[in-house]
Parts: C-alpha cells; sequence; structure tokens
C-alpha cells in the first residue's frame, strides 16, 4: 500500500493533508531558544501573528531535523511494509535530507520490504504545496508509485515560481538567495526579485522599484513562461499580505482570464528567511 | 656619551613606550605570526633586558643582550634581541660609548638582525632598521640621531605595504617594524627625560592612545555580519603515542591536510609537541582531526573579525582598509539614523543653515578609511565645500556625487552597488540622484508674494508651488504639482515639528490619490523641512 509524506515546509497545513492522505512532517523555526515544531507545538498558523513578530524585529532561525526524528515518523510504514513516497521541499536549500537519507537507509536494513521513494520539488512554501496538491490529485485519482514517479520526472520543472520580498534583511540572514551581496544599501521601496531555479535554489534576479512595479513583474512573469495556466492551480503565496497577493490574483485574472487561484499562507519556517510583506505566484510554466 | 646606565634607561623607555601600545601592534597582526602577537611578543623580549646589570656599557649591553635572548618570543622578539645582540656586541671593550662608536654598534645591530633570519625579507622590521640606521648615519649627537633614526623608521614603515603584498592586502604597515618605531620613540623619551622608565607608571604622555586595556568590541559581529576572514585557530598538540607511532611518524601528513583546510599555517614540531596556527572558516573540522593524532594542551579560537576590528588601531599605521567608503551630509537625528542603517560610514551634521567646513569633511575623509571614497553632500550649498574637501585629499580617491537634496542623496546611496567599479558606480548614482524629483515643505519666515509670514510654502529647486495655512493641504497640491502619480516611490521625510498623526493620514491621502504609487513615511525628524517629498 502507498502511504504519502509531506513536510511543512510545503505550506500544507494539516487539514489539506489529511484530504490527500498526506502525514505532515514538522520542520521547525527557532526565536530566541525556543523551537516551535508547526502543527505540534500549535494547531493552526497564525500568521498574522508571527509575521508581525518578525515586524518587531525578530529573525528566527530554522534548522534541520535528525536522523531519530525521521525514523520516528517513518518506521510505521516501513513495519506494516508500506510502500512510501514523501513529497519534500528542495534538497538544495537544507541539509536536512542526509538525516533522512541515514534514517531510510537504517530502515531499509530493518524493513527490506519496504519501498521507500521522494519527490524534490525543487522548492519551497507555495511552488511546493502546488506540486504537493499535483501529486496528491494523481494519488487520489489511483495513480501507481511509478506513474507518479514518472510525472514528477518531467513536470517538477514546469513548476514555476517567483517571487519578491519586502526586505532584504532577512535574507541576508540566512543566506539561501545568491545573487543579493551586490547591493549594499537597505533598499526601502526597491524590493528584490527571486525566483526558485531548476536547481531548486532561490536566486535573485534584480530588483523592482515601488510595489507596482513587483506587482507587474509577477504578472507579466505569469504571460511569459505560463504554460496551460487554466489547467493547473496558480498559487499565490504571501507572507502575511493577503490585499498584495489578492491584487496579484485580480491582476492576473484581467490580463488572463478566471483562473483556479489559490491564496496560500507561507509557513513561518519558509517565512523566516523571506520576511513579511512578501508575495509570489506559482504556475504552469514551459520551464522555471 | 653613552653610559651603562643611560643605556639601561633608553630600553626601559623603550620598553615602556612599546608596553602601553602593545594592543595597537598586536592589532597589526592580520597575517601568521608564530607565537602569537607582535605586540606582546616584542614587548615581552624588551622586559627581559630591563633589569640587565653591570657597570661598564660592554657589560651592561652584554646583560641586556642576554636577557632579551633569553625571553625571545616570536619572529619579532627574535630578531629584537637580535638587534639588542648586535649593539653589545658593538660595544664590547666600550666603558662609554661616543657618537662614532654608537653609530657603529647601531650597524653591528643591523648586521645581527639580518644573520637572524635565513632568508631576510623587505617590508619587515628589517627593513625599518636598516633604513632607519642608514638615514641617522651622519648624526653628531644622541638626540639627533634618535631623530633621524624614528623618522626615517616611521617613513620606511609607511612603504611596508608595498613591499610586502600580505601588508597590502590586509592594509596595514609591518607590525614588528611598528613595534621597534614605538621602541625608538620610547627611547627618546627617555632621553628627553620625559618618559616613564617603568612600565607600572602610566603618565598620558604616550605617543599613541593606550589601548592595552582595549576589551574587544563584539559588536564588530553582529547578526547581519558574514564570516569574511574565518577564525585565526592555534592550538598546541601533543602526540599520542596510543594514537600514532610517535618514533616514526611524519607531522607532514598533519601539515598537507592542515594546508587544504586555510591559509597562514603556521606549522612546527617540537618533539611530540605540534604547534598550528591557522587561519580557517571551519576551526571544528582542524580540532577534530587533529584529535585523531593526539590531544591538545592549549586551544585558542577567534572570530578574525573581531581581530581585524579597526577601533584599536592607531591611525598612523591603518592603511585605507576598505575598498569603498561613503561620507554623506544630513540634519536631523532621523536621517542620520536612517543614512547609517544604510551604510554610511561618517554622517556629517549639516545642512541648509549649517554648512559643514572643509576640514570636516577631510576629518570624515580619514574617519571613513578607504580606498575610494563616496559624498554625498545633498544641499546644494554644501556640493562646493565638498568638491574643494575632495580635491584636497590625497590620502583616497574622493568622488562626489552631486547630490543636491537629501532625497537625492538617500536614494543614490540606497542604489550603491558596491560590485561596480568605480567609473561606473559615479555614474550609476549620478544618474540615480538625477532621477529623484524632491519637494520640500517648510513655514515661510516672511511674507511673499505666495504666502503670509507664518503659512506653509511648497517647493521644489526654487519653485514655490503650493502654499497656504494648511500643512497637509500643502503637501497634497505639492505632491500633484510634482506629478506624484507617475512615480514608482514616493518617500516622505516627516519633519521634526511634524505630529505622526498628521503625518500618517497624510501618507494615507496620498496613497489613496496614488494607487500605484508606493508610499514609504520615514521619520526624518529633520530640522526646518516639515516635509520632504521624494519621489522616483
Amino acid at each position: 500500500m502507498l502511504k504519502i509524506y509531506t513536510d511543512t515546509d510545503t505550506d500544507m497545513t494539516p487539514a489539506l493533508a489529511a484530504e490527500y492522505g498526506y502525514t505532515l512532517i514538522s520542520m521547525p523555526y527557532s526565536i530566541d531558544v525556543k523551537t516551535t515544531y508547526p502543527y505540534v507545538d500549535f494547531d493552526n498558523f497564525d500568521a498574522h501573528a508571527f509575521y508581525d513578530t518578525l515586524r518587531g524585529g525578530v529573525l528566527p532561525t530554522t534548522s534541520a531535523i535528525s536522523k531519530e526524528q525521521y525514523i520516528n515518523y517513518f518506521i510505521r510504514d516501513f513495519v506494516a511494509g508500506n510502500d512510501i513516497l514523501y513529497v519534500h521541499f528542495s534538497r538544495a536549500m537544507t541539509n536536512t535530507f542526509d538525516a533522512m537519507d541515514q534514517a531510510v537507509a537504517t530502515l531499509k536494513k530493518k524493513y527490506p520490504c519496504s519501498r521507500f521513494e521522494t519527490i524534490d520539488t525543487k522548492g519551497i512554501t507555495t511552488l511546493s504545496y502546488a506540486i504537493v496538491r499535483e501529486v496528491g490529485d494523481l494519488v487520489k485519482a489511483g495513480k501507481t508509485l511509478d506513474e507518479v514517479l514518472e510525472w514528477a520526472r518531467t513536470e517538477v520543472d514546469k513548476f514555476a515560481m517567483y517571487f519578491f520580498a519586502d526586505d532584504l534583511k532577512f535574507f541576508r540572514r540566512s543566506g539561501r538567495v545568491s545573487g543579493l551581496a551586490a547591493t549594499m544599501g537597505t533598499l526601502i521601496g526597491v524590493r528584490p526579485l527571486i525566483y526558485m531555479s531548476q536547481e531548486g535554489k532561490m536566486v535573485s534576479i534584480g530588483t523592482a522599484k515601488g510595489r507596482a512595479k513587483a506587482l507587474d513583474f509577477l504578472v507579466d512573469k505569469v504571460g511569459e513562461l505560463g504554460d496551460d495556466i487554466a489547467a493547473h492551480r496558480i498559487c499565490i503565496g504571501h507572507t502575511d499580505a493577503p490585499d498584495i497577493a489578492h491584487e496579484v490574483g485580480q491582476m492576473i485574472e484581467e490580463k488572463f482570464g478566471k483562473q483556479n487561484i489559490v491564496y496560500v499562507d507561507v509557513n513561518p519556517t519558509a517565512g523566516s528567511h523571506c520576511g513579511p510583506n512578501g508575495v509570489g505566484v506559482c504556475f504552469h510554466a514551459i520551464h522555471r | 656619551m653613552l653610559d651603562a646606565e643611560l643605556y639601561l634607561n633608553l630600553i626601559r623607555g623603550g620598553a615602556a613606550n612599546l608596553s602601553r601600545n602593545r594592543q595597537t601592534i598586536n592589532d597589526l597582526n592580520v597575517f601568521p605570526i608564530p607565537d602569537g602577537d607582535t605586540g606582546d611578543n616584542m614587548y615581552m623580549t624588551i622586559d627581559a633586558g630591563t633589569h640587565a646589570s653591570g657597570s661598564s656599557l660592554t657589560e651592561r649591553a652584554d646583560s641586556a643582550a642576554q636577557g632579551m635572548l633569553l625571553g625571545a618570543r616570536g619572529n619579532s622578539g627574535v630578531i629584537l634581541s637580535r638587534i639588542f645582540a648586535g649593539m653589545a656586541k658593538g660595544f664590547k671593550g666600550v666603558s662609554r660609548a661616543d657618537m662614532p662608536a654608537f653609530r657603529s654598534a647601531m650597524q653591528a645591530a643591523v648586521d645581527e638582525a639580518y644573520r637572524a633570519v635565513s632568508q631576510p625579507v623587505e617590508g619587515t622590521i628589517l627593513t625599518v632598521l636598516r633604513e632607519g640606521v642608514a638615514a641617522a648615519k651622519d648624526a653628531t649627537t644622541l638626540e639627533e640621531y634618535l631623530d633621524q633614526w624614528i623618522a626615517a623608521m616611521d617613513v620606511a614603515l609607511q612603504h611596508t605595504p608595498e613591499q610586502l603584498d600580505v601588508l597590502k592586502k590586509a592594509g596595514v604597515v609591518d607590525s614588528g617594524g611598528a613595534g621597534l618605531l614605538c621602541i625608538a620613540e620610547g627611547m627618546r623619551m627617555a632621553l628627553q627625560g620625559n618618559s616613564p622608565l617603568t612600565v607600572e607608571e602610566d603618565t598620558p604622555t604616550s605617543i599613541m592612545p593606550d589601548h592595552t586595556q582595549a576589551a574587544i568590541d563584539l559588536n564588530a559581529f553582529t547578526e547581519d555580519s558574514v564570516l569574511e576572514f574565518g577564525y585565526c585557530t592555534e592550538f598546541l598538540l601533543r602526540l599520542q603515542r596510543s594514537k600514532v607511532d610517535l618514533e616514526h611518524f611524519d607531522e607532514q601528513i598533519i601539515k598537507d591536510w592542515l594546508a587544504t583546510q586555510g591559509d597562514s599555517l603556521v606549522f612546527f614540531r617540537d618533539g611530540s609537541i605540534i604547534k598550528v596556527h591557522v587561519h580557517t572558516q571551519d576551526p571544528g573540522a582542524v580540532l577534530s582531526r587533529c584529535r585523531t593524532w593526539g590531544e591538545f594542551l592549549t586551544i585558542k579560537v577567534e572570530n578574525m573579525t573581531l581581530q581585524h576590528h579597526e577601533n584599536h588601531m592607531d591611525a598612523r599605521f591603518k592603511r585605507s582598509r576598505k575598498a569603498l567608503g561613503t561620507v554623506t551630509v544630513a540634519v536631523g537625528e532621523g536621517l542620520t539614523q536612517i543614512f547609517k542603517e544604510m551604510g554610511a560610514d561618517v554622517v556629517i551634521e549639516g545642512g541648509q543653515t549649517m554648512n559643514p567646513p572643509v576640514e570636516r569633511f577631510l576629518e570624515a575623509f580619514d574617519q571613513t578609511a578607504a580606498e575610494t571614497i563616496l559624498v554625498f553632500p545633498n544641499n546644494s550649498n554644501i556640493l562646493l565645500t565638498a568638491q574643494q574637501a575632495a580635491s584636497l585629499y590625497k590620502d583616497a580617491r574622493v568622488e562626489v556625487i552631486p547630490t543636491h537634496t537629501l532625497g537625492e542623496g538617500y536614494f543614490a546611496l540606497a542604489n550603491l552597488d558596491a560590485e561596480l567599479p568605480t567609473e561606473a558606480l559615479v555614474q550609476a548614482l549620478t544618474e540615480a540622484a538625477a532621477s529623484v524629483t524632491t519637494g520640500h515643505i517648510s513655514q515661510a519666515i516672511r511674507n511673499t508674494e505666495e504666502a503670509r509670514k507664518g503659512e506653509y510654502i511648497g517647493f521644489s529647486g526654487k519653485d514655490i508651488l503650493a502654499a497656504g495655512p494648511s500643512r497637509e493641504q500643502v503637501a497634497n497640491t505639492l505632491a500633484a504639482k510634482l506629478e506624484a502619480g507617475n512615480a514608482d516611490i514616493f518617500m516622505l521625510l516627516q519633519g521634526a515639528d511634524v505630529p505622526s498623526e498628521e503625518a500618517g493620514r497624510l501618507k494615507e491621502t496620498l496613497e489613496k490619490t496614488y494607487p500605484r504609487t508606493e508610499v514609504i513615511l520615514l521619520h526624518g525628524r529633520q530640522p526646518i523641512y516639515d516635509y520632504i517629498l521624494v519621489l522616483c
């Protein structure tokens, strides 16, 4: 029997995960010395309260979970001899999956009957969310593990994600965006534009002066790279900026007609790297 | 005539002055110095010679040299001890030295120092000593000698970065040479009778600031700092029989491996003890691996950004370290803070009614300590002063970005891309500044055609574009005249006398009126201008 897993860095909530049958692996963040595991340490994510804390000057950190924690998640299905598919956030952004590899190797030795497969969404937050949901749809529709993996082989790279952040300081701190070092000043009003690369990394591709230009940029990207967008969800993620997110959604529909738009709260762990007031759009594209 | 007593006084004066400046000298240690810090090492070396005995100059010089040879620490210390050993040789058979005898002893000191090093390197303490001695060869009195020696050593010291790439890259002068200069200066003070002769005494006559008590500034490495220099990692490792075959162990294995882990490697083995100094990004990896061969006797790991922090350094010894620095002019604590947060190195206080003098700029350039300095005068009345200062300043390339208003300066600085070549950067900043429209709102101080005294006027450049009794209304009219709707960003700098409630309300009105323009309210707290409107 196939069991599917994903993690909280993909923006999946427990309610939605349950709908698809996903087991949700909680990826932690820390503020001061207090470590929080989303949906383990709280039931509902209060995005506004969380990002308000960040607005107040707090810079959270994130940490990788251990081999033992992975074993605790997976062991039940290994014992039961189930097949496992873990759809996870980008391996290129973390070392946590080394611990996962070790955990799986240990479990496989003991329970060799289970098959363990992964899909690297090569993204985080909204981009991963879109792929996790597509995979969930396929599994729900009765596709086999191999069919799902075959789909992912070609399709993962066709989910593009473009976003802007409000403030460079969170990215500077996390060091997870390449190409940012060149700029020295605090660019108030000038927003860094970032996309998720084919390698699953965040790459800076310039700046937009003023919010209006930043929004235009996102919408233009959908026009430039969009492929069969109507047949897929358009996921608009935001870090406590629902008004701007809806503005983008409205602009997209004005330009490309009615779409299946889903608004997503960026999870606190990924949001710790982006900071508040960021907005991004994920759509099906000819390439990233 | 130099006798035994005076000679010892000179050494003590040198030691006392070095003691007061040893942290300064330590701070110059940005490349490998075995056995720790140059200032400390040289001080401990010379201090070992301050208790010399003997009635004749020969005996006293021998005794001092002997003490220093035994007390010598580190490369610079060893060379220093050889300098005094050379002098002792030169004083052999002399109970009191006249000038020819003193000069020849100094030459012997140079020769002996060079002999101490198997492969003498220029741009070090050796060069400084040699050039100093050569310059003083015609001096006829001891006072004159010390003056000429010190002056020439100072010049030679300043040239050391041109001779040694490692100094140039680190932006410092040679630490051993600097230490020797401190000693020489202490000697001169002793000769003049105005130096404390013991290191315990502490008088403020030091020619350099007292940094011996300087604590490490932990703020030099903040939450947003990038680990640029790595960790200075030093340890003594005792090879363990249980881990290696001690008799046949070739320490080259460790040395080769360490060479892959960082730079500035200093490595030597003495019996079963290995001494290591390396600059590495990952001290944990170095320590873990080295423990496979032995156990540690001592370990010291320091973040080199803190070591590099310039505040501890004497200006005379400090070379321009940064490639690029910025000096800007602003008035009001809010704006000053804003400019600092944006990365301005020095914010000169000044503005419309308070034009800073040329000297203030020159001072700021010194404080900036950069190879290229960008100046944002932010006021038409200050532009010329800044340009004048730039033309007078010789220690750095100074480029004045012609920013006529605070708004232009703000936006230019926000666009500073430190990785562009200077010409391109100056052009980009100039263009950025020119793309900005600035409006000001202020209270009329007398009746004019447009407004009565006490009313508000809104103007851009010299054109009064709005006027009236309501500040908010004038701001809205001015924004319309300046076509705020065409701007991407509208920065509103709130003046010192404007209540936040009013500014917040104005921001909301502007946002509604210009939905495609992003309005950003900043607490500039500037005087005179109730609002500064920056459109870009």
